[in-house]
């Protein structure tokens, strides 16, 4: 039995390791939590002006569970937000992919795409997205407004990651299918498409990050932000001097962020898993 | 994989379809039958935006109502004296620090009869629209909020200028407590935390009447007591807010007789800090220690006195009444019923005509939601 004996040992040794992880990992979280209470509660106790701005863990883990179903201060439902602002995202991150996707596959292909497009997306791309959001929203006001915004910051990574895929298809792989009989299409399908998909995911993910970011920033510009998290940051902050609910915000903000790169995560390796790839 | 492209392809179109049901749905949702939406913003920007066709209607404060009014481009539906009649509106707040300095209570008692003196001329000058006070309070008027005579003449009829604290102002300054107690803005708790037992304990508290009674008694000083520029009260103030007009008549060397400001006549150096946006931002300007003195509207003083524990005390009332709804001279909106569905401006959630509105539009089972 020395295969299976050798298969437990590493299942045990994968175990092991996991568990080793999983206890490191909690014993940070631990630690910056009671850092963070300490800090909180000795500026409390000093009667320190700063206290408001550091609300103690529970009041912050407080905030947020009563966020989940309760109204939130100023009669306002976090879930009304979280749908606000994840519609806008959605729109502006899909128009970005819907345009990015091609224009790349294209500036990807051929030369003179690119020389054309290139001076242009040099001179855009150095520019941050949210040097936009006065002229977006103004123009487009408070629903396309930030939509507009997250579609610059989501239409660069996207762009120049695909017309990066393309160029690095192997030249020798299309030469031999081409060689085997396959048309153009046939090329496009089965070699360029299943090497960029892997380059299209990174700029989708990193796309989403910078998205979540233009939305937050739009919306927390007050005049014609719209509602949404962002926005409910800036309010409870600076209007109402609600900081637990300021947290509680910004952790509701961090999950969503991380549960869409994780949907991004999950389509890319299915994707890729029909594309051939894996 | 041709046919996984196809089935890809669904699965994109079914996606954007459903998002797209979601998204009309969330659009007429937001856009309610029975509801009013806000944006808020500067109310120096509110006119041009009213001109130009970007919002439907504002609440601001003067002169920022007459501006439209005078220029004919809007229409007043309602003045704030409507909605709650000899409603507070700005107030004079003192830092608990600066107090706390061995000449601090003298100089803020000076600073408040300075304030006082300053209203009694503004009233008179209004009463005598002849005399060349009046001309001079529309000069400075023009000059503080940078806006012609003509609009600061139409604003300042429909202020009220007064420092006393009456039983109607703290009255009105619980029901605003209550209402943000009702809407979670404030807890029970936070008050309790600050050593508060009730609204009406933490509304007599924090207003302090002592120092205009202290003010009644000062004389005038022949030297300035607090010459040294570290030593000046740093003066805090609303952008262009004709509510709080009475600091910068009380600078005015003209109406302290001629060689000296109402203040220098009390023995003050005041220097007045750069304009604020908000009460909310004058708040937050005490708690970083940048303001001695500060003239801000009522309710932001209380949200984040409750909420943050800013350490500041209400020594005088500025004004009451002197805000109105504007709406397009050409609109269709006559009423506060006429607004559902449409977008008013207001200077920010935690402003005195945020709060106005939100009673009056309440009033009417209307709601008043972000747009």
């Amino acid at each position: 039995m020395p295969v299976s004996s050798a298969a437990w040992t590493k299942v045990k040794e994968s175990v092991t390791d996991n568990w080793y992880r999983l206890v490191l990992g909690l014993v940070s979280v631990v630690v910056f939590v009671i850092a963070w209470a300490v800090v909180s509660q000795s500026l409390a106790d000093a009667g320190s002006s700063l206290s408001p701005y550091v609300p103690s863990p529970r009041s912050v883990a407080e905030a947020f569970v009563s966020s989940l179903t309760e109204p939130v201060p100023g009669d306002f439902r976090m879930g009304d937000m979280v749908a606000s602002s994840l519609i806008r995202i959605f729109w502006g991150f899909l128009l970005a992919l819907a345009v990015a996707l091609p224009l790349g596959l294209v500036m990807g292909s051929f030369r003179a795409a690119e020389a054309m497009g290139r001076p242009l997306v040099e001179m855009f791309r150095p520019i941050p997205p949210l040097a936009w959001v006065p002229v977006f929203l103004m123009v487009f006001k408070s629903f396309w407004g930030p939509i507009a915004i997250v579609f610059m910051g989501v239409f660069f990574p996207i762009l120049l990651n695909v017309m990066f895929g393309v160029r690095s298809v192997d030249q020798r792989l299309i030469d031999a299918a081409r060689t085997l009989g396959a048309r153009r299409g046939a090329v496009f399908t089965k070699v360029v498409m299943p090497t960029i998909v892997p380059y299209m995911m990174t700029g989708i993910k990193v796309g989403l990050g910078v998205g979540w970011m233009c939305i937050v920033a739009a919306e927390m510009t007050p005049v014609l932000g719209g509602t949404g998290v962002g926005y409910y940051v800036w309010l409870s902050a600076l209007s109402y001097g609600r900081f637990d609910y300021t947290y509680a915000t910004m952790i509701v903000i961090g999950l969503l962020s991380i549960l869409t790169t994780g949907v991004a995560e999950l389509l890319e390796r299915r994707v890729s898993r029909w594309m051939g790839m894996r | 994989m041709d046919k996984k492209i196809l089935i890809l392809t669904i699965v994109i179109a079914a996606a954007v379809v459903l998002a797209g049901v979601a998204t009309a749905l969330y659009l007429r949702g937001g856009s309610g039958e029975t509801s009013v939406g806000y944006v808020t913003m500067a109310p120096s920007l509110m006119d041009g935006w009213l001109a130009a066709n970007q919002s439907d209607a504002y609440i601001a404060w003067e002169p920022f109502v007459s501006s439209s009014v005078v220029a004919g481009t809007g229409r007043v539906i309602m003045w704030s004296g409507e909605i709650m009649p000899n409603h507070p509106c700005c107030v004079v707040a003192v830092w608990e620090d600066f107090l706390d300095r061995p000449d601090g209570e003298d100089l803020a008692a000076r600073f408040l009869r300075a304030h006082m003196e300053a209203n009694e001329w503004m009233v008179e000058a209004l009463a005598d629209k002849d005399g060349s006070n009046y001309t001079l309070l529309l000069e400075m008027s023009a000059a503080f909020t940078l806006r012609s005579t003509a609009v600061v003449e139409e604003g300042l009829g429909h202020v009220e200028y007064g420092y006393e604290m009456d039983d109607e102002f703290l009255s009105a300054l619980k029901q605003f407590t209550e209402m943000y107690l009702e809407s979670n803005i404030i807890t029970e708790q936070a008050l309790t935390d600050l050593g508060y037992a009730s609204v009406s304990d933490f509304v007599e508290d924090y207003v302090d009447e002592s120092f205009l009674a202290a003010a009644a008694a000062v004389e005038p000083s022949d030297t300035i007591l607090n010459p040294a520029d570290e030593d000046a009260i740093r003066l805090g103030y609303l952008s262009g807010d004709l509510h709080q007009l009475a600091q910068y008549v009380a600078q005015n060397r003209t109406v302290g007789g001629g060689e000296k400001s109402l203040f220098e006549v009390y023995g003050l150096n005041v220097d007045p800090l750069p304009p604020y946006i908000n009460g909310g931002a004058v708040m937050d300007g005490f708690n970083m220690g940048a303001i001695d003195v500060g003239y801000l509207g009522a309710p932001p003083a209380i949200q984040k006195h409750a909420n943050l524990g800013t350490p500041v005390r209400i020594i005088a009332q500025a004004n009451s009444e002197g805000s109105g709804i504007v709406v397009h001279v050409h609109s269709d909106i006559h009423t506060l019923e006429d607004l559902v569905g449409r977008t008013v401006a207001t200077p920010g959630e935690s402003s005195i005509q945020h709060l106005l509105l939100k009673i009056a539009l309440n009033r009417e089972d209307i709601q008043f939601v972000k747009a």
